[in-house]
């Protein structure tokens, strides 16, 4: 018999003995989740259209609160203005929580596509916070529509062309256009929240 | 790391494309086993070839272990993985049938596809009948569609159930598949005289 058999299979042999050794993850203790939640996901009233997020932004709606859950480094390198960043990660933490469960304040989180936030967005409901929603198709979603959208064919509905013509303007105000060549960065002003105390809702829920 | 659509690494677009490219590989690698041979397939049910069960045993030992290193590693975060949902006593009795199709037609459903690529006039037949079979489960589903759904476990792991740690899998599986390779290749040396022919 081939020697290369044998030592395939001392190999194999201790590769599967290694695995005893490797240090096992904390699990995380599986929580009943009530049927609300479960309802509440499946509804797409969460969602607001970066259409309406940049509505909003230009008509400075004093509600509106931008959350990027991305890392920090990506925020730094583009984000939407006015945003706070609140990685995925550190959700949890007071600091991230800060940022949720402000009255009147409607929290919008988005990230590069939809999925981080829409755990984010998990995570928060479950932790008893109202007023959040998510950004559908998240900044993927935002460079197609508002920085370059795609003029409809001539054969489209009168409000596809509506939609067109905001969006353009849209994109002129984000861009700075095509005349104006001022620093494109409405940068990220570091915004002050204020920190109130909030009424038991992180201590709620699960 | 990994998954990499979950952790947004790259969008949802790209699941066709990483389909089309595991497909590929697959194929190949089930033309490069021999697999698009039925004869071959079905010694394992016979007893004169076993190079169905090494191949598989070694796919899953070989992915056994790798993912509880990846984990590890961080390349590939289990805890998001999709797990298929058990449903037991369907899925036994699916199997049952799966494994009498599989002796009686000499193909499974992947191979006889690969088979067919390589010009098989008997895949053709099986697959024209895999259809055939489809076609008839889709229009009679109704009909046992309460059996289909029943017994639930959710999507549960064998750690899930036991509450054995999955190392303890990974090195029984790992100890069961080494000897099943000793063990078919004394009977294929015995049983065949031209062993020649299928090198093992």
């Amino acid at each position: 018999m081939n020697k290369n058999y044998i030592f395939l299979t001392v190999l194999m042999l201790l590769l599967a003995l290694g695995t005893f050794f490797v240090p096992k993850k904390q699990l995380v203790s599986h929580e009943v989740k009530p049927e609300k939640l479960l309802l509440d996901i499946t509804q797409p009233s969460r969602y607001v259209t970066t259409d309406q997020v940049a509505k909003m932004i230009i008509e400075h709606d004093p509600t509106l609160e931008l959350i990027d859950v991305r890392p920090a480094d990506e925020y730094d390198k583009f984000s939407l203005p006015d945003a706070v960043n609140v990685p995925l990660k550190d959700i949890l933490t007071p600091e991230g929580q800060d940022n949720l469960g402000i009255e009147d304040m409607n929290a919008v989180f988005f990230s590069n596509d939809d999925i981080m936030s829409d755990q984010a967005w998990v995570i928060s409901t479950r932790l008893g916070y109202k007023n959040i929603y998510v950004m559908k198709g998240g900044l993927n979603c935002w460079i197609e529509t508002i920085i370059n959208p795609v003029e409809p064919p001539e054969t489209a509905p009168k409000t596809a062309f509506e939609t067109y013509q905001f969006r353009k303007a849209a994109g002129m105000y984000f861009t700075g256009g095509n005349s104006i060549k001022t620093d494109t960065g409405v940068k990220k002003a570091k915004i002050k929240v204020r920190r109130k105390k909030k009424e038991k809702a992180a201590s709620g829920g699960c | 790391m990994g998954p990499l659509i979950p952790n947004e690494i790259i969008t949802g677009d790209w699941n066709f494309v990483i389909a089309i490219l595991i497909g590929i590989a697959f194929g190949f690698l089930l033309e490069a086993s021999g697999f698009s041979s039925s004869r071959n397939l079905a010694g394992v049910f016979y007893g004169y070839n076993f190079v169905v069960l090494r191949v598989f045993f070694t796919a899953v030992i070989v992915a056994m272990v790798g993912l509880l290193y990846f984990d590890y590693f961080g390349w590939l975060d289990l805890s998001k993985i999709f797990i298929l949902p058990t449903y037991l006593s369907p899925m036994i009795l699916g199997s049952v049938i799966m494994g009498i199709g599989f002796v009686m037609g000499g193909f499974c459903p992947g191979t006889s596809f690969t088979a067919i690529a390589i010009g098989k006039m008997d895949a053709l037949f099986f697959a024209i009948g895999l259809f055939i079979g489809i076609f008839i489960f889709g229009e009679s589903f109704p009909l046992f569609k309460d059996y289909y759904y029943s017994g639930s476990m959710g999507n549960v792991t064998l750690t899930d159930v036991t509450g054995i740690a999955a190392p303890w899998f990974a090195f029984g599986f790992t100890v069961i598949a080494l000897a099943a390779f000793w063990v078919s290749a004394e009977i294929e040396k015995k049983v065949r005289k031209n062993t020649k022919e299928y090198k093992f």
